[in-house]
């Protein structure tokens, strides 16, 4: 038993070093390119699309569920939206609570015919609504069909090339699709889809849907997601977009070519990570046609939502998160190793099966032994202290250093005072948060295959004050 | 490796974070107390910068600028924030004066400068304030340049922003140049020398097709019905992309010499052709095509569908001919089609 755990103690302790050097070593690739567009003036470099014709038009798709608290502030927020052509389609996938009635009452929505192209097959449409003061603004009443179908339904309805997906929980900043925008313009087609940054808006000033002051929460938990996000933003999708293996773009915020997500089939209903699953699928269309296009994360343009302030929401959350990730790539798994993909299967399926999905089933051996180890003497206790540093190095000083690479590319933060609170916090990650993020995020594998998809259980307070 | 190596690794690893973490929160509490002097300074000479604008005679605030520890910085956001706010303050001759007495040696360094990000809004200010002393350093700077990235894009634009017609000369080295770019630069260069340009653009010895889409598609969206004729011209072209785009200038213009001309595109192969030429015949309400949208109402292309039912709503009796089609149409889509317009007229924001 105990030549079993040491042998598995030096196993979780070779792969947490190597995940460290490999999150190391994606940063330092992406770097170069933050620190170059760092200084540059974003308001000039996005100014003259804002005039220009040759800028796409873009459909915005807001999916919502039991959204009625943030349903129409975040319409508000991207009716304020700089961009010279849009529309705005919020799609009611068959909520329980009053979200049509507070689209319907707020814009002045009138019910319409609507001569839809079944690009998609979705779950039955109930009624097309446009309003009377933006006739912009139009809303989708379906019958429930899950997350996936709902931005079908948008895409189905949606008259432009571009379109933009955005939770209905969340604000968008004033540029942000202009700034998702102009990598595409830029590209002259050549890249599909863009993703912005999303970032908690918990803490922070809001009003009149805007992000007035940037601030950080109270809540401990809330905190160190803040923490989390800079981590997976900042240190992963960075560099997979630049070498363009990036497999995620967050479902509260990206940017797609409508032709293309119609090529692939557009969501996948089957699934509750419908979003990364439809990046692993446009790539996937993209390596067999021998496509030069691109997929690109950006981090400037920032999507605010709100996260989950209780245990429970943020367990269910993560829980979805990871059955999403075993999903797509279980679904994938032809890409696995193959090198007809080139770089996405030789790379980026086994870096996301390795670091990010069974990262969690490692941590929690090397928990287990660090807790055997000290107090049943499970193994060595110089290893299990061995392990114990590694842990921490891992969890704590790795997501440090991710608030310290944000305060030197974006610091979006103001304060220093708020530097200060998020480096201590992230220092102690590996001794509560981690744990149990591993333990839901084991506990999501085994959920993959026991339940049936949904949307997400979170309960909403609203963000905007 | 041992137990206390990894103790010295991790405690240096740790060392070394609280070290940069230091260093950035001094970093940060310097740059936001210059930030906030600098924010200090531009409210305190708002007033004074608005009088000069006015009357330039009005010495006192090149006064408190030269008394200003960040003057430049402080005039830099004064006319950005000026030229964007006022119409026609880029061609302001005190923003030029005002940019080319103090900014204009710290723009020459910084264009020279290895930082990327400073030398694309060196380029983006000298455009926004027309420095025109500066053209020889560009002129200097894209003779070297032999890639068209956004450094040297950015560059052509401030180019002809300057009504440098170089700018054109230079896209064109470039097989691959972007339609986009050529008219950034058409929309960019003073009437008179836009109008030579596109007259040599759509000359026909003229042999860059991506130049004389872009003339056609420019003269559309800036309306210059001079050039009607022209581009009525180019409907005969054998090359499709030029029909097309020559269609969509004319449906821009709203207005067309011969309307007959119209007439083929209506059974053009090409859905593109059939749908711009029914937008165009509801734009101009050109009755005698009214047959034929409401045969295109049944056309298999969704989106010529689309620009046929809602040209019958152009129509003074088109509500009329729309109802009629929504019940007898024999094709079904079409039915759905002229069922959604004749119930309102839908569009995007414009």
């Amino acid at each position: 038993m105990q030549e079993v755990a040491l042998i598995l103690s030096y196993i979780v302790i070779a792969y947490m070093l190597f995940s460290s050097l490999s999150y190391l070593g994606l940063f330092a690739l992406a770097y170069g390119k933050v620190k170059k567009e760092n200084k540059l003036d974003k308001r000039e470099s996005t100014e003259d699309f804002l005039r220009n014709q040759s800028t796409y038009p873009v459909s915005i798709l807001v999916p919502a569920y039991n959204e009625e608290v943030g349903v129409v502030s975040t319409v508000r927020s991207l009716l304020a939206l700089e961009y010279p052509e849009k529309e705005i389609i919020v799609i009611d996938d068959g909520s329980k609570d009053s979200t049509s009635l507070r689209m319907i009452e707020e814009f002045k929505m009138k019910k319409i015919p609507f001569a839809v192209r079944t690009h998609i097959e979705t779950a039955e449409v109930e009624a097309i609504y446009q309003s009377s003061i933006f006739p912009y603004i139009r809303l989708i009443k379906k019958a429930n069909g899950g997350k996936a179908d709902a931005l079908n339904a948008g895409v189905n309805l949606s008259s432009f090339p571009y379109f933009c997906a955005i939770d209905g929980d969340s604000i968008l900043e004033n540029d942000g699709l202009l700034k998702c925008m102009k990598p595409i313009i830029e590209s002259d087609g050549q890249i599909i889809v863009t993703g912005g940054s999303v970032r908690i808006a918990n803490g922070s000033t809001i009003s009149r849907s805007k992000v007035e002051i940037v601030g950080l929460p109270k809540s401990p938990i809330v905190l160190m997601q803040i923490v989390e996000y800079f981590r997976a933003f900042l240190i992963g999708r960075l560099a997979l977009s630049h070498l363009n293996i990036l497999l995620i773009v967050s479902g509260a915020f990206g940017v797609f070519n409508k032709e293309r997500v119609i090529q692939a089939g557009g969501y996948n209903k089957n699934t509750v990570g419908e979003d990364m699953e439809l990046v692993v699928r446009l790539h996937r269309l993209l390596r067999e046609e021998k496509s030069k296009q691109r997929i690109e994360y950006i981090p400037d343009p920032v999507c605010w939502t709100e996260a989950p302030e209780s245990l429970e929401v943020l367990r269910s959350q993560r829980i979805r998160w990871q059955r999403g990730l075993l999903e797509t790539l279980w679904n994938h798994r032809k890409m696995m190793l193959n090198p007809k993909y080139g770089s996405i299967g030789l790379f980026s399926m086994p870096y996301f099966l390795f670091v990010e999905l069974l990262g969690a089933v490692f941590e929690f051996i090397g928990y287990f032994i660090i807790f055997g180890g000290f107090f049943f003497s499970l193994v060595d206790p110089q290893v299990a202290g061995v392990m114990f540093l590694v842990t921490v190095f891992y969890g704590s000083l790795i997501s440090a250093l991710a608030v310290l690479l944000e305060e030197l590319t974006l610091h979006k933060y103001p304060k220093v005072s708020h530097l200060m609170r998020l480096y201590f916090w992230a220092l102690t990650e590996a001794f509560w948060y981690r744990p149990l993020m591993v333990l839901w995020r084991v506990r999501g594998i085994i959920a993959t295959f026991q339940k049936k998809a949904h949307w997400g259980d979170m309960k909403r307070k609203g963000i905007s004050t | 490796m041992n137990l206390s190596h990894f103790w010295i690794l991790i405690a240096s690893l740790f060392l070394g974070q609280l070290l940069l973490l230091l260093i950035l929160a001094w970093r940060k509490q310097r740059s936001n107390k210059r930030e906030a002097a600098i924010n200090g300074q531009y409210d305190a000479l708002t007033d004074s910068f608005s009088s000069y604008m006015m009357d330039p005679s009005d010495e006192r605030f090149i006064e408190e600028l030269k008394a200003s520890p960040y003057h430049l910085v402080v005039l830099e956001r004064l006319l950005n924030h000026y030229v964007s706010v006022t119409k026609g303050g880029a061609d302001s001759p005190a923003v030029s004066r005002l940019s080319e007495e103090f900014l204009s040696k710290r723009y020459m360094k910084l264009l020279k400068r290895g930082n990327w990000a400073m030398r694309m809004n060196t380029l983006y200010f000298i455009e926004d304030f027309r420095m025109e002393s500066l053209v020889p350093q560009l002129k200097e700077k894209l003779a070297k340049s032999s890639r068209l990235d956004q450094e040297t894009q950015q560059l052509i634009r401030t180019l002809a922003s300057l009504n440098e017609t170089v700018a054109i000369e230079a896209l064109a080295k470039y097989p691959d140049a972007p339609a986009r770019l050529y008219i950034d630069v058409f929309k960019r260069l003073d009437e008179l020398t836009k109008l030579d340009e596109l007259d040599a653009a759509l000359n026909e010895e003229n042999d860059n097709q991506t130049l004389k889409h872009s003339a056609v598609s420019y003269i559309g969206m800036a309306g210059m019905t001079l050039f009607l004729p022209r581009v009525e011209e180019e409907l005969q072209n054998p090359e499709m992309e030029m029909r097309i785009q020559a269609l969509k200038a004319i449906l821009h213009l709203q207005y067309m010499n011969s309307p007959s001309a119209l007439a083929p595109f209506f059974e053009s192969t090409a859905w593109p052709e059939r749908m711009f030429a029914a937008q165009i015949a509801g734009k101009l309400q050109l009755s005698r095509y009214k047959e034929m949208l409401s045969e295109l109402l049944g056309d298999p292309v969704w989106w010529v569908r689309y620009s046929s039912a809602e040209a019958l709503t152009q129509f003074s009796e088109g509500d009329i001919v729309l109802t009629h089609l929504a019940e007898s149409h024999p094709d079904r889509y079409a039915r759905d089609m002229a069922n959604q317009w004749k119930t309102s007229l839908l569009g995007s924001e414009q």
